[in-house]
């Protein structure tokens, strides 16, 4: 049970367009110092129901409420302690990259001086450019242009859609350490959507996986993962024999994956020394033993088996 | 009392001859109109010309007029006016020119209480704009009182004139021009109206032009170049 | 917060390119009117006067800088809604089409707000094309040509002001023409919720403007009850002004027509831009 404040409600999220369902009955919560993780493979419903929070679309049914106020009735009083990159950072190209600062500083609810911009920019490292026409700058330069944007008027909830889309490993880097720069000395919030999964591991203390609009799953990231079946490699000799030994075994059920002098199975913590026991006993030769614990396994698992 | 008598039958002859003299001999009493008017070669007068035409409407306006010669007259304004293509000088040279033009008798016509001679002044080729002049003479005031003349390019224009303060001069207070407009057409394309369609509403078809004309200034200096501007630029 | 947007977007409007276009054409074809009446005035005239001057003379200064201004108001207005169109259609569109859109209405500022902000700063715009005309035609015109009575030809003759007569009635006249760029300005901008690309909104405006123009002009008995109603029979309603006696009713009835045209596209802008999901 979380004792955080609950920054996100969003319960029973439906839309439609027609008849096509882009998300159908979505509720997942985000406390505060969240970094939250928003997963779903393409054409999941994650950029609809990240526009939902930020009412750029509106929901045909459910119930959003950030900042423990319902989105619909205090719209402009939220959208004022919110910060967000929706896809990718889009601004006004025949504009300079302090002038679109200075407009969206504008309407962004308090007052922000030139003085605030100037250091923005330097903290996301456009100091030398703050004066050049967007239009002239690259897709990582506009990202991190986003980023400045977001942090405009000192959001507590930031809110990123693919965050590091297109930026060099750096960059990426960059953002990493940015937003666990946010949760651990600011204390913000983050909702963070991404397909570069290892990022999200890395990154975020909570998640939600949605797929055809559905939630898979939700909840701790260090909690799913380690509730989820491990990928052990034992490198050993001979291979078929290991294999004929596994079979008439406990373990038959495992997910089991062959190659030349190691064999992959899926498993647990717990049944690994179990299963290298009974090799030993066995004359089987186990040279190493590998155990990968990928939140990607986990994602495309999760992803697939809801699918079936 | 047989004296009186004698001198009233002297005047009567007189006029009756002198008269008669005239209409014989027209020409003779254009020439004393013309005399009459020479005695102002170079004037300015304030003019108010008041138009009552179909389709133009034009507000009356005030403004100075100078006349060299009886043959170069400037209208001083930048405020659009109109006024008979004829002009107000033109009978000047019917007045004068007794080589192109032939002045015949015609009648004694009385108007407003004044009788007055009837000349018509034929030109004597038909090369010239002029079809046909009549001209009504006060033989007395030796005046001009009213004019008729029709021109190939501007159809018939009656003018009439009224004298009071510069009679001496054979300078009208007041001149009325009945303007024929049975050839105004008005161009549709240029039209600044919207939404229109339809013709115009039958108008009237002559029209007057009212000229007032007071405080003369006689025989003043103007120089020539005074009179070469363009007057609608 | 109104302001501060309204702020926002004629900053937008003066640093788009497109925003000098419609400035630019209006300076250049005034200029070449300008330099055509110099040059060649008294032919013009001669159009205008052409017909009566068999039998009339028209004394004093006919070209002046009042019937300058008065043949360039005539010529350009239909232009200018073109250039009008050019920038309101693309308020929204080309947010939408820039993906700026999604920046902007995640700000805490109601939809509403924006769009009030777009609607007063193109009508601020449209100000700024018409005072553009205004100063090319009346201000330039006085001073190269001078002032003066102004000659009208209408249909039924001609009419002439008096200098004294001319200021108002161009007041007046630029206010009503003021009003119905506005129209056009609402109706593109209306067009342009509805729209993800700037070209749409614009070709959308021009082409009911044409259509409606047609219908107007066409002397046909079954568009008799419509055309008093389509907003384009009364772009031209500034031309009342130069009308004597002056015509009230119907410039009151121009006025209203107008206006409601406006407030019939405003509540629909307003409508489908809040209900809009931003999918851009």
């Amino acid at each position: 049970m979380n004792h955080a404040k609950k920054i996100v409600e969003v319960k029973h999220l439906v839309k439609y367009y027609g008849k096509f369902c882009a998300v159908s009955d979505v509720s997942f919560d985000v406390y505060e110092n969240d970094v939250f993780g928003f997963l779903g493979p393409n054409g999941a419903g994650k950029s609809t129901t990240l526009r939902m929070l930020l009412s750029l679309i509106k929901p045909t049914h459910g119930t959003i409420a950030l900042f423990e106020k319902s989105l619909s009735d205090h719209r402009s009083a939220i959208l004022s302690k919110v910060g967000c990159i929706v896809e990718k950072p889009d601004f006004y190209k025949y504009l300079s990259a302090q002038k679109n600062l200075e407009v969206f500083a504008r309407i962004s609810g308090i007052g922000i001086s030139k003085t605030k911009i100037a250091e923005l920019l330097e903290f996301v490292g456009l100091q030398g450019r703050a004066n050049d026409k967007v239009s002239g700058f690259s897709h990582g330069m506009k990202q991190r242009l986003g980023i400045a944007q977001t942090l405009l008027h000192d959001p507590d909830l930031i809110i990123l859609d693919e965050p590091t889309t297109g930026l060099d490993p750096q960059g990426i880097i960059d953002v990493r350490n940015l937003i666990l720069q946010l949760k651990h000395e600011k204390r913000k919030t983050v909702i963070l959507s991404s397909h570069i999964l290892s990022e999200i591991e890395r990154i975020a203390n909570r998640m939600i996986i949605i797929n055809k609009g559905k939630t898979v799953v939700q909840g701790n990231v260090a909690d799913l993962v380690s509730s989820s079946a491990l990928i052990v490699t034992f490198n050993l000799t001979p291979v078929d024999k290991a294999l004929e030994v596994l079979q008439h075994s406990n373990f038959s059920a495992c997910k089991t994956l062959v190659n030349n002098a190691s064999l992959t199975l899926q498993t647990h913590a717990d049944a690994i020394a179990q299963i290298n026991a009974m090799f030993c006993s066995n004359d089987i030769q186990v040279s190493g033993i590998e155990v990968k614990r990928q939140l990607e396994d986990y994602f495309l698992q999760q992803v697939q088996s809801y699918a079936n | 009392m047989m004296h009186l008598h004698l001198t009233h039958r002297m005047i009567f002859i007189v006029l009756f001859y002198s008269l008669s003299f005239s209409a014989q001999n027209p020409r003779v009493l254009l020439h004393l109109v013309n005399a009459k008017l020479s005695k102002a070669k170079t004037y300015s007068v304030d003019v108010e010309i008041k138009v009552d035409l179909p389709y133009i409407t034009l507000q009356p306006i005030q403004s100075k007029l100078y006349v060299k010669d009886h043959k170069r007259f400037k209208l001083d304004t930048k405020r659009i006016a109109v006024l008979p293509k004829q002009g107000f000088l033109q009978f000047n040279t019917l007045l004068t020119d007794s080589i192109h033009y032939t002045a015949l008798f015609q009648a004694f016509e009385i108007i407003k209480s004044v009788k007055t001679v009837v000349i018509n002044v034929i030109p004597n080729s038909d090369t010239g704009d002029v079809i046909l002049a009549k001209l009504w003479i006060d033989a007395i005031n030796q005046v001009v009182v009213k004019t008729q003349i029709t021109t190939k390019s501007s159809g018939t224009v009656k003018t009439e004139y009224q004298y009071g303060s510069q009679t001496a001069y054979g300078l009208p207070d007041k001149i009325e021009f009945l303007v024929d407009v049975k050839k105004f057409k008005i161009p549709k394309a240029l039209s600044a109206d919207i939404n229109t369609s339809g013709t115009a509403k039958t108008q009237k078809k002559t029209g007057v032009i009212q000229v007032l004309l007071k405080n003369y200034a006689i025989n003043i200096n103007v120089n020539d170049s005074f009179f070469n501007s363009d007057k609608k630029n | 917060m109104l302001i501060k947007c309204i702020y926002n977007e004629l900053l937008k409007i003066a640093y788009k390119p497109r925003s000098y276009i419609g400035i630019a054409g209006i300076i250049i074809i005034n200029a070449i009117i300008l330099f055509a009446m110099k040059v060649d005035g008294s032919f013009y005239i001669s159009l205008v006067t052409g017909q009566f001057e068999q039998t009339l003379a028209f004394e004093g200064g006919i070209l002046n800088g009042n019937l300058v201004a008065f043949i360039s108001i005539q010529m350009l207005i239909i232009h200018v809604p073109l250039l009008i169109a050019f920038v309101t259609g693309d308020l929204i569109s080309g947010e939408s089409a820039m993906g700026t859109i999604r920046l902007l209405l995640t700000k805490p500022v109601s939809r509403s707000t924006i769009l009030w902000s777009k609607f007063f700063a193109s009508a601020i715009y449209t100000l700024a094309v018409i005072l553009c005309l205004a100063f090319m035609s009346l201000t330039l015109g006085k001073i190269l040509f001078g002032a003066g009575d102004l000659i009208v030809l209408k249909f039924d003759g001609l009419v002439v002001f008096q200098e004294q007569d001319i200021n108002w009635r161009f007041l007046c006249g630029f206010s009503l023409a003021f009003l119905s760029l506005i129209t056009v300005a609402t109706l593109a901008l209306t067009l342009s919720c509805y729209s993800e690309n700037s070209i749409g909104p614009i070709v959308a405006t021009m082409g009911i403007i044409l259509v409606f123009t047609i219908i107007g002009s066409m002397d046909v008995p079954v568009f008799d009850r419509i055309r008093p109603f389509l907003f384009t029979t009364h772009m031209a309603a500034w031309r009342y002004f130069f009308d004597t006696p002056l015509q009230t009713k119907a410039i009151l009835h121009s006025i209203f027509i107008l206006t409601s045209h406006c407030v019939v596209l405003l509540g629909i802008a307003f409508y489908k831009f809040n209900r809009n999901d931003i999918l851009s």
